[in-house]
C-alpha cells in the first residue's frame, strides 16, 4: 500500500508541527501547576539578595563602574536566577520524563526529532522569562535600575536561554538521579555565576584573579546582561554575545544529537 | 495489499552485547488479530518498541503499512499501549488523553471529542478530573488503552495488556480489544497467557531467543506438533527454538576462533 492510498483511505496525515505545540503546551502546563517552586520561589529570593546585599549593604559600598552598589548587582542576579530557572526546568523535566517513560508517548508520536527538543524546552523558556520579567517589574523601581539596551537585553536573554536550555536538555537525557541535576546546578552553575561577577566588576579584581574570571563562561552571561540595563560592563558586548552564542550553539548541537540519534533516550 | 506490519531481518543487540532480535522476519496481515507468544526475555517488547520507535534496531526493515517504519506517517498509524503503565504524572485522565490527542497531530476539538468517548468507553468518567499516580492499577490499564486508541490508529499494539489484572478485569479489556478488531483495526498483541492468545488471535507467532519459531492459528501449531494444547506447543517451539539458537550461537563462536 503507498503512502497515497493510506491517506485516500481516510487517515489523516500527520501534523508534526500541532505535535510541537501541544508538546510546548505540555510543558508551559507542568511551570504553572507547579507555580511556587517554579517562579514564585526564585522570585523571591533573587528579591532577597537585591533587598540584603543591594538595599542594606549597598550604603557602605562606594558606586562601582558609576552605578549604585543595588542597581550594579540587579542584572546579575535576574541573569543567574533566569539560567537556573531554565536549567532546572529542563533537566528536571525530561529526567521525569525518561524516569516514568511517559517519555515514550513523544518519542513514539510522529514528530521530528528537533521539535521534540524543542518542544521539551519551551516550559524553561517560559518559567525563566516570567520570573525575568517580574523580577524587572519589582527590582527597577526598587534600585532605580535603568534598561539602557532593551535589543541587546532580548538578544542577551535569547543566548541565555538557548545555552542553558540546552544544557539542561542535555543533563536530563544523561541523568540517572536527581543528585545529578543538582549537582551540575549547585556545584558548577550557582558557584561559576557568583564568580562571574555579579557583586563585583572583575575590573577591582587583582592578577591572576581577574584573567581567570575571564575563563568563567557564566561572566560573559553576566556581562551581556549588565549591557543591556546599564549600557555598560567589564567586557565588550560585542565579545560577550559571541562567546555565548558559540557556546549555546555547542550544546544546542549536543541536545539536538541526542535526540536525533537517540541515544540515551532509547535502548 | 501491503502487510500492515513487515519486518525483515530485524536485529537488535543491546549495549550489553544481549542479543535481544535475532534477524527476525515477520508479516502481519492487515485486518488480523496477530499474537506473538513467548517466554520473557524471547524478544517481545524490543520487537514491539522497535517498530514503534522506543528503541534504535542493529539492523534490518521495518514497514508500516507500506510505508518506512521510521517515517512520521507511518507513526501516525501506531498505537501502542506498553506492558509498564508509562503515564504522566502531571496530567488528570482527560489531559491525558487531549494531550496525546495533540501529539499525533489532533485539532484541540477533535481529541477533546475523542478524549471525553474514551473516557465513557473505558469507563472513567468519574476519574476524569483525577491525576495519572492516583488512579488505580486497572483504571491505569484502562487509561493506557484508551491513549493507545485515541488518535484511531490501523494497527494497535499491546504489549501484555493484562499482565498483573484480576480475571473481571481481563474479561473487560478482552471485551474492547475484540470490539475494536470487528471494527477493522489489526491488532498485534503480545502475551504469555496462553489461554488469551488462543482465545483472542486467528494468527500465533511463538518468538524465543529474538526469533520467530514457528507460527499459524492455534489450532494449526497444534497439529503441527502432533499435540492436544497450545501450552505443549509452547513447551516444544519454544525449547527447538533455544536449542538452534544455541547451536548457532556456537557455530558462531567456533568460527570466530578458527
Amino acid at each position: 500500500m503507498s503512502e497515497g492510498d493510506v491517506v485516500a483511505i481516510g487517515v489523516e496525515r500527520p501534523q508534526p508541527w500541532r505535535g510541537f505545540v501541544w508538546l510546548a503546551l505540555r510543558e508551559c502546563h507542568r511551570v504553572l501547576r507547579l507555580w511556587t517552586q517554579t517562579t514564585l520561589a526564585p522570585v523571591i529570593s533573587s528579591l532577597l539578595f537585591i533587598v540584603v546585599f543591594g538595599l542594606s549593604l549597598g550604603g557602605r559600598i562606594s558606586t562601582i563602574d558609576g552605578f549604585d552598589y543595588e542597581v550594579f548587582i540587579v542584572p546579575g542576579l535576574i541573569a543567574m536566577a533566569m539560567a537556573q530557572a531554565i536549567y532546572s526546568n529542563n533537566s528536571s523535566t525530561i529526567f521525569q520524563a525518561r524516569n516514568d517513560r511517559y517519555i515514550d508517548d513523544v518519542l513514539a508520536a510522529p514528530m521530528h526529532s528537533w521539535q521534540m527538543n524543542l518542544g521539551f524546552g519551551v516550559g524553561g523558556v517560559f518559567r525563566a522569562l516570567v520570573i525575568g520579567i517580574a523580577l524587572t517589574a519589582l527590582a527597577a523601581p526598587l534600585t532605580g535600575a535603568p534598561l539602557e539596551n532593551p535589543a541587546a537585553l532580548l538578544l542577551a536573554v535569547a543566548l541565555l536561554m538557548a545555552g542553558f536550555g540546552a544544557l539542561g536538555i542535555v543533563v536530563g537525557i544523561y541523568a540517572q538521579t536527581f543528585d545529578h541535576i543538582s549537582f551540575v546546578n549547585n556545584l558548577v552553575i550557582l558557584p561559576l555565576t557568583f564568580l562571574g561577577g555579579v557583586f563585583y566588576s572583575v575590573d577591582r579584581l587583582g592578577s591572576p584573579w581577574e584573567q581567570i574570571t575571564h575563563a568563567n563562561p557564566l561572566f560573559y552571561v553576566v556581562e551581556a546582561i549588565r549591557y543591556g540595563f546599564l549600557g555598560s560592563s567589564d567586557v565588550s558586548a560585542w565579545i560577550a554575545f559571541g562567546v555565548i552564542a558559540a557556546i549555546a550553539a555547542a550544546l544546542i548541537a549536543w541536545s539536538q544529537y541526542l535526540f536525533s540519534t537517540g541515544r540515551r533516550l532509547k535502548p | 495489499m501491503a502487510a500492515a506490519l513487515k519486518l525483515g531481518g530485524l536485529t537488535k543487540r543491546y549495549d550489553d552485547g544481549t542479543l535481544a532480535l535475532d534477524e527476525l522476519d515477520l508479516e502481519v496481515p492487515v485486518g488480523s488479530f496477530f499474537g506473538l507468544l513467548g517466554p520473557n526475555g524471547a524478544g517481545k517488547t524490543t520487537l514491539i518498541s522497535a517498530v514503534c520507535n522506543l528503541i534504535r534496531p542493529t539492523a534490518g526493515e521495518i514497514a508500516v503499512f507500506g510505508l518506512p517504519g521510521t517515517s512520521l506517517e507511518a507513526r501516525r498509524l501506531i498505537g501502542i499501549a506498553e506492558q509498564e503503565p508509562n503515564l504522566d504524572r502531571f496530567l488528570t485522565v482527560r489531559e491525558t488523553l487531549i494531550y496525546h490527542g495533540g501529539y499525533y497531530g489532533m485539532m484541540r476539538e477533535a481529541a477533546t471529542e475523542r478524549a471525553e468517548q474514551m473516557i465513557d468507553v473505558f469507563d472513567l468518567r468519574a476519574k476524569r478530573d483525577v491525576r495519572a499516580p492516583k488512579l488505580s492499577g486497572g483504571q491505569r490499564r484502562r487509561l493506557l488503552l484508551a491513549r493507545a486508541l485515541l488518535h484511531e490508529p490501523r494497527l494497535v499494539i499491546l504489549d501484555e495488556p493484562t499482565a498483573g489484572v484480576d480475571i473481571e478485569l481481563r474479561h473487560e479489556l478482552w471485551r474492547y480489544i475484540r470490539r475494536l478488531h470487528e471494527r477493522g483495526t489489526t491488532i498485534l498483541l503480545t502475551t504469555h497467557y496462553l489461554e488469551e492468545a488462543e482465545a483472542l488471535c486467528e494468527e500465533i507467532a511463538l518468538i524465543s531467543s529474538g526469533r520467530i519459531v514457528a507460527r499459524d492459528s492455534a489450532d494449526g501449531l497444534k497439529r503441527h506438533y502432533g499435540v492436544d494444547t497450545l501450552e505443549q506447543v509452547y513447551l516444544k517451539s519454544v525449547a527447538t527454538g533455544r536449542l538452534a539458537h544455541e547451536r548457532i550461537e556456537a557455530e558462531t563462536e567456533a568460527e570466530a576462533a578458527l
